[in-house]
């Protein structure tokens, strides 16, 4: 069975049609990543998933649940699907280690103890243990990405959307994030990453979509033949354009 | 100079202060009362319940633009003849102080709350928690943190305003000084500045608890 699949999805924001048509199946441990000009529906499609923004018509299936049946717990679903924001939203009132601690303590009901070892754990792996008492607002934006996702994985989800996670950051420290990233996706997570790291996506996804206009345009399973030969017009003319900036 | 030793005598003295502890236990019942309706208006504006919030909206835009005084008036005099229902000269103060002040509040919650960006909703409601939860464990907290310096200053004319119920002869500080002075007006001068000082004096303490109280809170 697939982590995710839209069937003929619509989103409308008011007259504004921001997600058309959208048929797309994710299967588990697939990286996708998604790109796309500004304003192409690129995050409301993720934020879909996980039920921050609901759908208008269509089926949207995530984990087996149907997301528009009133009797599908939204707070489950959120459970096994994490997310990670271009700003961080570290909680502000937390220290670092209660902001990885407090999902599975409040959500999960596992013991303190467990959790911050959980946490310890997950800290070392994003290479950030010596700051656990320190409070967000005095970490770098890399370092509060990195612990975003160690948040997010302290839930053991099944899959994680991450919307531009380094789009708010230095240049010198986006390859600390993007590694952290790459760990997760060679331990088998499901991952879609809205994403301008054209690097990123030809290296460790093995999928790429590309939208405009509220549509997937191309959907390819060999991100390396995408850039280079892309089929859609609108997806050569993008490229296009963020090749000249590189 | 003579002036100010005979109306500092010990009667005189005795009967201000028995005016500022009228004040300052109508103050405190009233500061309790509000803080909680207010917290409580504050959130259902804040929630936007159906009707609800419009309502609860429209008491307390219209209470926040009329005169305190007028309330101090309606509870007193008004309330008997429209409703039958008489309060004392206490009850009456501490119920109007509370009706305008919870509006105060209420708005003052509100916005405190509203000033939290929603990514901290979007995160803790992606985390897995409920609304309450993320309400009560990161909304709420931060909230409260940027809220103090308002709500204390609230409290402050809160204190300063409980005088207004002089009008209805309340038994607090404003009115004993005036009863003071009415029997000798050589005593108005240092009765004014008795009443400046006890005012500063209460508020000002008020306030650097509120300070140390924030800072706790950082
Ligand atoms: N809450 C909203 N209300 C109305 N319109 C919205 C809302 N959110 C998004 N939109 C519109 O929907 C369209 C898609 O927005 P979305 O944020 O998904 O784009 P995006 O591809 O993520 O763009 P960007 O690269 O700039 O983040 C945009 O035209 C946007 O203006
Ligand atoms: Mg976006």
């Amino acid at each position: 069975m697939s982590m995710i699949e839209f069937h003929d999805v619509n989103k409308y924001y008011g007259k504004f049609k921001a997600l058309k048509n959208i048929n797309l199946t994710i299967e588990r441990g697939e990286v996708v990543t998604i790109i796309g000009p500004s304003g192409s529906g690129k995050s409301t499609l993720l934020r879909t998933i996980n039920g921050l923004e609901l759908i208008s018509s269509g089926q949207l299936l995530v984990d087996n649940h149907d997301l528009a049946d009133p009797k599908t717990d939204m707070n489950r679903i959120r459970k096994n699907v994490g997310m990670v924001f271009q700003h961080f939203n570290l909680y502000a009132n937390k220290t670092i280690l209660q902001n990885i601690t407090l999902g599975p303590e409040k959500v999960l009901k596992v013991p303190h103890v467990k959790a911050a070892e959980d946490a310890e754990r997950l800290l070392g792996l994003v290479g950030l243990l010596d700051q656990a008492h320190k409070l967000p607002s005095m970490l770098s934006g890399g370092q509060k990405q990195r612990i975003a996702i160690a948040r997010a994985l302290a839930m053991h989800p099944k899959a994680i959307l991450f919307d531009e996670p380094t789009s708010a950051l230095d240049p010198e420290v986006i390859g600390d994030v993007l590694d952290v990233m790459k760990k997760v996706a060679e331990q088998g997570m499901t991952m879609i990453v809205v994403t301008h790291e054209m690097g990123f996506a030809k290296e460790v996804g093995n999928r790429l979509l590309f939208m405009a206009d509220g549509e997937i345009r191309e959907d390819s399973n060999d991100p390396r033949e995408f850039f280079r030969a892309p089929q859609d017009e609108r997806a050569q003319e993008f490229l296009g354009k963020i090749l000249h900036v590189d | 100079m003579q002036n100010f030793i005979d109306a500092y005598s010990w009667v005189n003295l005795r009967f201000l202060l028995e005016g500022l502890w009228v004040t300052i236990y109508v103050s405190a019942i009233s500061v309790v009362l509000s803080f909680i309706i207010g917290s409580i208006l504050g959130l259902i504006r804040y929630v936007k319940i159906k009707y609800l919030s419009m309502i609860v909206g429209f008491i307390i835009d219209l209470i926040r633009n009329l005169p305190l005084l007028l309330i101090i008036f309606f509870m007193y005099f008004g309330l008997p003849s429209t409703f039958g229902i008489r309060l004392n000269t206490v009850t009456a103060a501490i119920v109007a102080l509370t009706v305008f002040e919870s509006a105060m509040l209420a708005e003052i919650i509100r916005s405190g709350i509203q000033s939290i960006g929603v990514g901290q909703m979007e995160a803790a409601r992606s985390n897995g928690l409920t609304y309450l939860q993320a309400m009560w464990y990161i909304i709420l907290p931060q909230a409260f943190r940027n809220m103090v310096p308002p709500i204390v200053s609230q409290f402050v004319s809160l204190v300063k305003d409980s005088s207004l119920a002089t009008i209805i002869l309340l038994p607090e500080l404003m009115y004993h000084s005036q009863i003071i002075y009415g029997q000798n007006t050589n005593y108005m001068i240092p009765m004014f500045v008795a009443l400046a000082f006890l005012y500063f004096v209460i508020c000002f303490l008020l306030s650097r608890l509120s300070k140390r109280l924030a800072r706790r809170l950082h």
